[in-house]
């Protein structure tokens, strides 16, 4: 019980400190996750986009396909990743392992099916009569898929944070290509907020992992309110 | 609406733009370029981190020799595995057998030898299996014996990583005689094996109270949390050998070869050795590592290879 | 201005529409009338080319629509559902989205939302968040947005099913401004009969996946092509019975009972007799005699059952007929279950109808 509250005020001295690694470490976290969703992103809504207003056969079983993928373990994920861009792999002449841009791809393939199949969802809830007014006014294809868009756009936001909460919280597929490298410039480092935790509490920094901890946690809370506040405006 | 929509896409775009110039600069940077820094890709085994020996000598290195320390700690099975794939420039472990096939399959060259230490085995201070000061394969002994016989108090916690700790580990049982495979793993609830780093190897024994092979450096740096405490910490089979060596460039030929040499040099040169040998007296009251410099008989390897520096 | 060529739509096994005949002319209102599920919104769809038809034609200034499916032909109707739905943002830029589609300059668009606003009478709310409003505004907003575009054409597809009285008699009351000072084509279906009354120049009665018949309100209600428009209509008595020639006279033998009608009708034909509630008379049995020509009925009052400030008397002839009467009436009649009562009407006041 004491190592937990001591562990907590020199959590919250890090945090108030700003102590630089702990904030290098937060920020990387962000800027890797980020990237990550905002590639998937790209991807996953114009794809659920097209399963979803797409007529083509086998589109259920894909929107099945999609949803098993939903569970998708990360370290598999990893290890997929790992394996295609270590050296002697396909891609190993990219020289990406260890690399937070590996980490990017790592969790961009990772968050794709979540994002894709809650776009189809997200697009799924638009009511059908939204949908045939749009049409009805004279809609192009285009100015149709935008305006649908625009109108699913809470839960497409949803989507989106879902799937940069579970990038920022994934840690397998982080330490198998990322290798949590502390160098000394910023942007070689692949230590992230999660497999920092990992390694500090394997060496016993209980208190760093805390402060690690709260800030992921602190993260995940705040895209969770930016969401709710923007669907409560 | 659509000025939103453009909005949106330009922060999309300025986040993506920043992001291949991150990208960019760490994929140029394996370019032989002279004004930009050099990488040098080390994996470790995860004693040399988890002291933060690394850490205090990569910021010298980097200073000196302009270049950048990217560090990915594993056990040495994992490490090898990374040097064989051609993941990193140099590998930092302490088996010496698998160091030796690795370098006849061709994938290592250039093995120095830049420090040593011993390993201990610890456990809680009451020694249950009651083996303070035996020689090392008298104790394993020993302690097999309380455990198969089912002395619940008697605890072994192995890395179970394929580690070189691990390694060490199973040549000290089979030098006490058994066959580690049928006669140790799995005979029992007293083996017990953690499969992860040193650190968190002894975080567990400590937890159980139990014993465990640990490299001293790992221990000194840890003793603070712990409650265990040397058992056996004499014998020469205990002997830590640390060595540095280059992945074969003639394998992967874009392999940074220059600044690979350039560390394992760097580990071997009078002025690190006396950093490795004084590394943690001040916070220890004892070094975790000793130099191998000057000890290269004592630890039986060749003067070439504790002192020759890479050509 | 619409031609209906044997329009057909089938979903899976069900067949919707079976071969829908009809036109709609260029500045009338026409409802399309029929019970719940005879294909109206289907019907209605096929023109606002949201679904594509299993056969037949749809023409539009003589165009098939569905063979090119232009935006052009899209754009030239607007289309008001049954189910109030806006976009998730304010009212003004709800209204304004067909203008968006057709690239409306800032300024024109501002303009003809305000005037919109104005012609639905919600002039001040374009800054209000559409889904905020009521589901008449909303309905009203629907409406505005389809206006706002110009159609030549407006659908609108059971526009106040759900909406309160106030509302429907606004929406109503727009319908027909619009009609009338815009000169636009309305095509409305409803489920009400009597809103298709107000409003309609003409009723298509849609059953069984056809027209049942096309005509007036008028026709629709006094002259029903068949026995079920006649249900549909509200005429209460409908009589079976085969037609024998009487004294020179066309009459009906419905179950043995006689009754005349006026229209000529070869004697040996099926038909059902419709006749209103209301042109019917109810008279004690020993009143005076019917004048001639008309019929005269004698039967026993069935049942009275009040229904709001009258009643509905229900007399058996042979066969049943209903009336409703005032109170007052029945009281001055001293009618109760079992009275013996004459049912007069003239032979005018029968339509007959064949049946199949």
């Amino acid at each position: 019980m004491y190592e937990i509250i001591e562990g907590f005020l020199e959590a919250a001295r890090l945090i108030v400190t700003l102590d630089p690694d702990v904030i290098a470490i937060s920020v990387r976290s962000i800027i890797i996750s980020l990237t990550a969703t905002v590639l998937a992103s790209l991807v996953a809504v114009p794809l659920g986009a097209a399963i979803y207003f797409g007529t083509f056969p086998g589109r259920k079983s894909l929107i099945n396909l999609i949803q098993t993928l939903y569970s998708l373990p990360t370290v598999v994920v990893g290890l997929l990743i790992f394996l295609l861009i270590s050296r002697v792999g396909p891609f190993g002449f990219m020289r990406l392992l260890f690399t937070p841009t590996a980490m990017v791809i790592a969790q961009t393939i990772l968050v794709l099916p979540i994002m894709t199949g809650l776009t189809i969802s997200a697009l799924s809830g638009v009511d059908p009569v939204i949908r045939d007014t749009l049409r009805s006014l004279g809609a192009t294809r285009l100015q149709f898929l935008a305006n649908i868009m625009r109108e699913a756009k809470f839960a497409l936001l949803a989507t989106v944070a879902i799937g940069f909460g579970r990038a920022i919280s994934e840690v397998g597929a982080a330490i198998l290509v990322g290798g949590n490298i502390m160098a000394s410039s910023f942007a070689s480092s692949t230590r992230v907020l999660t497999t920092a935790i990992s390694l500090e509490t394997s060496m016993g920094n209980i208190s760093e992992s805390i402060a690690l901890g709260i800030i992921l946690l602190a993260i995940a809370l705040a895209v969770n309110l930016v969401i709710t506040t923007i669907q409560h405006r | 609406m659509i000025f939103m929509v453009r909005r949106t896409l330009f922060a999309v775009a300025a986040v993506m733009v920043a992001f291949l110039l991150i990208c960019g600069c760490t994929g140029t940077t394996t370019d032989q370029t002279p004004v930009e820094k050099q990488q040098l890709r080390i994996a470790t085994t995860t004693s040399l981190d988890d002291t933060k020996l690394l850490a205090h000598l990569t910021p010298i290195f980097e200073e000196k020799y302009n270049a950048e320390v990217l560090i990915v700690s594993a056990g040495t099975g994992k490490a090898l595995e990374y040097g064989q794939r051609g993941d990193v420039d140099v590998m930092m472990v302490h088996d010496r057998a698998r160091e030796d096939t690795f370098i006849a399959d061709g994938y290592g060259i250039n093995r120095r030898v830049f420090a040593y230490n011993y390993f201990v085995l610890v456990g809680p201070e009451s020694d249950p299996a009651g083996v303070a000061n035996m020689a090392p394969e008298a104790a394993f002994t020993a302690i097999r014996e309380k455990g198969t016989a089912g002395d619940a108090n008697v605890i072994f916690v192995s890395r179970g990583d394929a580690s070189g700790t691990h390694s060490k580990e199973q040549s000290l049982w089979k030098a006490a005689g058994f066959n580690y495979t049928t006669e140790v793993k799995g005979s029992g609830d007293w083996y017990q094996e953690a499969g992860t780093g040193m650190g968190a190897t002894l975080e567990m024994a400590n937890e159980k109270e139990a014993y465990t092979l640990s490299d001293i450096g790992t221990f000194l740096a840890y003793k603070g949390d712990l409650d265990l405490v040397p058992i056996v910490d004499e014998g020469d089979s205990l002997l830590n050998v640390y060595c540095a060596m280059q992945i074969n460039p003639a394998k992967y030929p874009d392999i940074n070869s220059t600044v690979a040499k350039d560390w394992i040099n760097f580990l071997i040169s009078d002025e690190i050795q006396q950093e490795i040998a004084s590394f943690g007296v001040d916070k220890y009251g004892q070094p975790l590592f000793y130099a191998a410099q000057d000890d290269w008989e004592k630890i039986g390897v060749t003067e070439a290879e504790v002192k020759d520096p890479i050509a | 201005m619409i031609e209906l060529e044997g329009v057909r739509k089938q979903f899976d096994e069900k067949i919707v529409l079976d071969g829908v005949v009809g036109r709609i002319e260029r500045g009338e209102i026409f409802a399309v009338i029929g019970p719940s599920g005879s294909g109206k919104s289907t019907l209605l769809r096929l023109i606002d080319l949201l679904d594509t038809p299993t056969g037949g034609a749809i023409r539009v200034n003589g165009a098939d629509i569905h063979a090119g499916k232009s935006l052009a032909i899209q754009r030239m109707m607007g289309m008001v559902f049954q189910k109030p739905a806006v976009f998730n943002t304010t009212v003004a830029e709800n209204i304004a989205v067909g203008l968006r589609f057709r690239g409306a300059r800032e300024a024109a668009i501002r303009e003809k939302v305000e005037e919109a606003l104005e012609m639905v009478d919600l002039s001040g709310y374009g800054d209000r968040r559409a889904r905020t409003l009521s589901g008449g505004e909303m309905q009203r907003v629907a409406l505005a947005r389809a206006m706002v575009i110009e159609p030549e054409i407006l659908l609108m597809d059971e526009p106040t099913a759900n909406l309160d009285p106030v509302s429907v008699a606004t929406i109503e009351d727009l319908v027909v401004r619009i009609n009338r000072d815009l000169g636009t084509t309305v095509l409305i279906s409803t489920h009400d009969m009597y809103q298709g009354q107000r409003l309609a120049h003409r009723l298509g009665v849609l059953m069984n996946g056809v027209f049942a018949q096309v005509g007036t309100p008028r026709e629709v209600f006094t002259l029903p092509a068949s026995r079920e428009v006649a249900r549909f209509v509200g005429i209460e008595n409908i009589v079976d019975g085969v037609v024998v020639g009487e004294n020179g006279a066309t009459a009906v033998d419905a179950g043995g009972v006689r009754v005349r009608v006026a229209a000529p009708l070869a004697p040996g034909e099926r038909v059902s007799l419709c006749i209103r509630s209301e042109d019917l008379r109810i008279a004690p049995a020993d009143a005076a005699k019917a004048p001639p020509g008309k019929n005269a009925l004698p039967g026993t009052v069935a049942s009275i059952v009040p229904r709001g400030p009258f009643s509905r008397v229900t007399v058996d002839c042979g066969f049943a007929l209903s009336s409703v009467i005032s109170w007052k009436r029945v009281d001055d009649l001293d009618l109760r279950e079992g009275s013996s009562v004459t049912v007069s009407f003239a032979p005018e006041s029968v339509h007959a109808v064949r049946r199949e």
